[in-house]
């Protein structure tokens, strides 16, 4: 055997640093991202708290934690406009890049991906150990960005030249922003490659569950989208250390002061980008969450996915066309009009095979006996939540109606019902669904209905407000929105949203209990507690290392649940009678 | 620990195995988002250069015949990793040392040569901020540079892999070569494109 | 093969010496065309296109037989398509740039930001 040519399969006993730290083992990488990437979301989350309190009561003093910051960040506890503006573009990078795509990707498809397939680990064990230690101090780095003078960056997640290019703390974003995009290609890389090799025997394409096609559709777009961000920020890191001119135009001043360098760049440069990786990456935020519901809504309406076929095809729709749909971002950039018209059009097409995964969720629902599970709980949630973040966002894809609705809180309303209520739900659904898997154990019910219930409500809470607010035309991005009279009437929602997400906050309370106390005290569960079909199911839990006792063969696709004539309900892949 | 997870199940299956080895499948993914990086780039130099009134010629500005000669010392270095490729699948090690030090030494020359281009330059305080001319020359050249460095880097650890028998006798030595040819010729495609872009055009 | 199932000997390609040297020397011809047809002055479109073009065969020749991508697997060539397809994307902010040109742009003047005085001396003039 060449196992000991392989350092994952050696057979000495393995130290604790190269068994919980080092490791080599997809299934260990997956839960450093699943804990490392909570914890992000989890400070992403706080720094929205800071912004929430001066959005809703402003030029009061923050209770508590006003006191613990600098003078010059929140002078009298009261919090200053560079720090909410820093505030502003360290909680959007911290949850798209820190906190949901390694979520997403680095945590569930590093763990569930190779059990999916019926492989033994990862193609490039090693590469994937590096991709999770270049991630994390890419992430310290990113958080470390506040020390610097003048604070973090603050120019939103989007980093929009020239502003971008003015504040000290761009430098510390961007080049964390190169250590985080190496480190997802060092991910997209092993994905693409175990899914395309690594597969067990029997496992063809079409006998792939979702979540896999998923993860390998999401793999594409991080693996061809992210360089082109890399060689724009590699762009702008030249603007600020070494007085390029790649986005500044001529006769530009900062502060009274002519620009150190040439000048003669283009800022709509940048834009286009940077939206270039952005829009895919909406996408990366979104295939995975909808294939972990996929997985639960499968197993717990015990009937096969309506339309398999139709999803992945219209996955695959979406990572093409996600492609060329990047500037309805930039409607009123000043990019010419004609490609306006070109990008509404994409963005209506794309919309399309969005459209079509959501009618085959809703189907699959119908003729099913529901389980309503906690897994499924959130997997149903998902729907609703997210089809509302779907829909409000086709006003935005059409130039007449985003030129009102741009700037306004109706923006914040339609992403973060897409990404909070849609694919952060359905991730803590994955959680629920896979912990059995990932310590033998379930989480506690009674726990979990209130998370979800708690969670559920407060969210809507906050992000049904912005979307009135919005329509109401308050701008967004505004340090104090008392300032202008036309958001002034609908400040009080701005009350309501805050409320909702302090509760929020105290909602995930239980879910962080739950989870460290069942990792120990839970009810232990069987290798299979949900009845389900896929492969990661039919290898012990927690899976040893190396996963199976066997190479698994597989005879048939993956959701065949009540096959008429048989005894038990599901039918597993890996079982040949 | 015991198992009898067989990989030979995986690798040798036709339905659920390509044919390419993983290896090799990461080499060329890897090469696709290198693809995009330059892409991107090149990009951005078109469109600067469009939204300019005017543009510098490359033989008014830079050194062409010193990048000329750079030129033919990359796709010379070309041309020695895929000599070594060659003795190294025909299992001679001192052939394919001979080629691989070769390949090595060219890409060292490149550096040089790169750096009599850009000292003169800086002598008479011309960098990056001189203008959005030099700031695409400065990035991409440089860029590409950082690439070079990365080469030799693998190379020069193949080198010394072959130096012992455990490495050079593995059957995946070939195919670790083959990886870096590949890395490499990439680079030396990349420096195709520039070498018009920026000097010719 | 079951022994060593990564190495998958069938995956490598047998080097062909005569032919590596012929496409050297094709390299090394295209590069002094294109050097010699820069000196000519020609038209800015045609000395763009006709540029391109020689980049363009002397890279394929480089893909094709130096990365042995002719007679490589399938699976190369598509993941290669779909990069060549989704990098095309990156057409659409030139045009934009082109449609736009002038009208929201602040258009610099790039030759004439350099300093003086500061031209590389040309080995000979033209």
């Amino acid at each position: 055997m060449s196992h000991d040519e392989h350092g994952q399969h050696a057979h000495h006993e393995l130290s604790f640093w190269e068994r919980y730290v080092f490791s080599v083992d997809h299934k260990v990488i997956g839960l450093q991202y699943l804990i490392t990437s909570f914890i992000f979301l989890l400070v992403g989350f706080a720094l929205m708290g800071l912004m929430r309190w001066q959005l809703a009561w402003p030029g009061t003093p923050i209770p508590f934690f006003g006191a613990l910051f600098p003078s010059d960040l929140a002078p009298n506890g009261v919090m200053s406009g560079e720090f909410y503006n820093s505030l502003g573009a360290m909680h959007g990078t911290i949850m798209v890049f820190l906190g949901v795509v390694p979520l997403a990707v680095g945590a569930y498809g590093n763990y569930v991906l190779p059990l999916q397939i019926g492989a033994p680990d990862m193609a490039f064990p090693r590469m994937n150990m590096m991709s999770y230690w270049t991630y994390l101090p890419g992430g310290i780095l990113m958080l470390a960005s506040f020390l610097m003078p003048g604070g973090a960056a603050q120019s939103g997640w989007t980093s929009y030249p020239p502003l971008s290019i003015i504040n000290p703390g761009q430098t510390v974003w961007l080049l964390s922003m190169v250590i985080l995009i190496t480190s997802s290609l060092l991910g997209a890389i092993n994905f693409l490659v175990t899914t395309i090799n690594m597969r067990a025997p029997g496992m063809s394409l079409w006998r792939m569950p979702i979540f896999v096609w998923a993860q390998f559709v999401s793999s594409v777009l991080l693996l061809l989208a992210f360089p082109p961000l890399e060689a724009a920020s590699i762009l702008q890191l030249m603007d600020r250390v070494f007085h390029t001119s790649f986005y500044m135009p001529k006769d530009i001043l900062i502060l009274g002061q002519a620009y150190a360098g040439s000048g003669g760049g283009q800022p709509l440069l940048w834009q286009h980008l940077f939206w270039f990786l952005a829009h895919p990456e909406v996408y990366v935020l979104v295939l995975p969450p909808m294939g972990i519901v996929a997985e639960i809504i499968a197993n717990n309406t015990r009937k096969p996915l309506h339309g398999y076929k139709t999803m992945v095809f219209s996955m695959i729709a979406i990572g093409v066309m996600s492609f060329m749909v990047w500037a309805h971002h930039m409607f009123i950039s000043g990019m010419s009009a004609s490609l306006s018209n070109f990008f509404l059009v994409t963005t209506m097409i794309i919309s399309v095979p969005s459209v079509a995964l959501m009618t085959c969720l809703v189907f699959s629902l119908k003729g099913g006996s529901i389980r309503f599970n906690l897994p499924m709980l959130y997997a149903l949630a998902f729907i609703p939540l997210f089809a509302i973040g779907g829909l409000t966002g086709l006003p935005l894809g059409l130039t007449v109606t985003d030129i009102y609705l741009h700037d306004t809180y109706y923006v914040i309303g339609h992403f973060h019902f897409v990404v909070v209520s849609g694919s952060i739900i359905a991730l803590m659904g994955g959680t629920y669904y896979w912990f059995p898997k990932w310590y033998g154990r379930k989480m506690n019910d009674t726990l979990g209905h209130i998370h979800f219930w708690g969670s559920v409500i407060t969210m809507c809470g906050i992000f049904a407000p912005m979307l009135f607010m919005g329509m109401g035309g308050a701008s967004r991005r505004l340090y104090d929105p008392t300032a202008q009279l036309h958001n002034l009437p609908v400040q009080g929602w701005n009350v309501v949203a805050t409320y909702s997400a302090y509760a929020l906050a105290l909602f995930q309370i239980p879910f962080i209990y739950n989870f460290f106390n069942s990792m120990w005290r839970g009810e232990k569960t069987v290798e299979n507690p949900w009845q389900a079909t896929t492969l990661e199911w039919a290898c012990p839990s927690p899976p040893p290392h190396g996963n199976f006792e066997k190479t698994p063969t597989v005879y048939r696709g993956p959701y065949e649940y009540s096959v008429p004539g048989r005894k038990d309900d599901f039918w597993m892949q890996s079982d040949k009678n | 620990m015991s198992q009898t997870y067989d990989p030979a199940a995986i690798m040798n299956n036709p339905d659920t195995h390509s044919g390419v080895t993983n290896a090799k499948l990461g080499v060329w993914l890897f090469l696709a988002s290198e693809i995009m990086l330059f892409a991107t780039l090149f990009t951005s130099y078109i469109v600067l250069r469009m939204a300019s009134t005017s543009w510098p010629w490359g033989w008014d500005v830079l050194n062409v015949p010193l990048a000329t000669v750079n030129t033919v010392v990359l796709i010379g270095s070309s041309m020695t990793i895929v000599m070594a490729y060659a003795r190294a699948y025909d299992k001679d090690k001192g052939g394919f040392q001979k080629w691989m030090a070769a390949t090595i030494l060219l890409s060292l020359a490149f550096l040089v040569i790169k750096g009599f281009e850009y000292g003169p330059k800086f002598a008479a305080g011309i960098g990056p901020h001189t203008s959005v001319f030099y700031a695409i020359y400065f990035t991409m050249t440089g860029l590409h540079a950082i690439h070079i460095v990365g080469g030799i880097a693998v190379n020069a650890g193949l080198l010394y892999m072959s130096t012992v028998d455990g490495h050079w006798k593995n059957p995946l030595f070939l195919g670790r070569v083959e990886g870096a040819g590949l890395y490499w010729h990439f680079v030396d495609i990349v420096w195709i494109f520039l070498f018009p872009a920026l000097y010719l055009l | 093969m079951s022994k060593n199932p990564d190495a998958a000997t069938h995956d490598e390609h047998r080097p062909n010496v005569a032919l590596y040297v012929k496409v050297f020397a094709a390299l090394m011809a295209l590069t002094l065309i294109t050097v010699a047809i820069s000196k000519i002055h020609l038209p800015p479109a045609q000395a763009v296109s006709l540029g391109l073009f020689v980049a363009l065969i002397k890279a394929a020749l480089v893909a094709a037989l130096f990365m042995h991508l002719w007679g490589e697997n399938k699976l190369i060539h598509k993941a290669l398509w779909v990069t060549v397809g989704l990098g095309a994307a990156l057409i659409l902010p030139i045009i934009d740039f082109v449609l736009i040109s002038g009208q929201h742009t602040s258009r610099a003047d790039v030759a004439n930001q350099h300093p003086p005085g500061h031209a590389e001396p040309a080995t000979e003039g033209h």
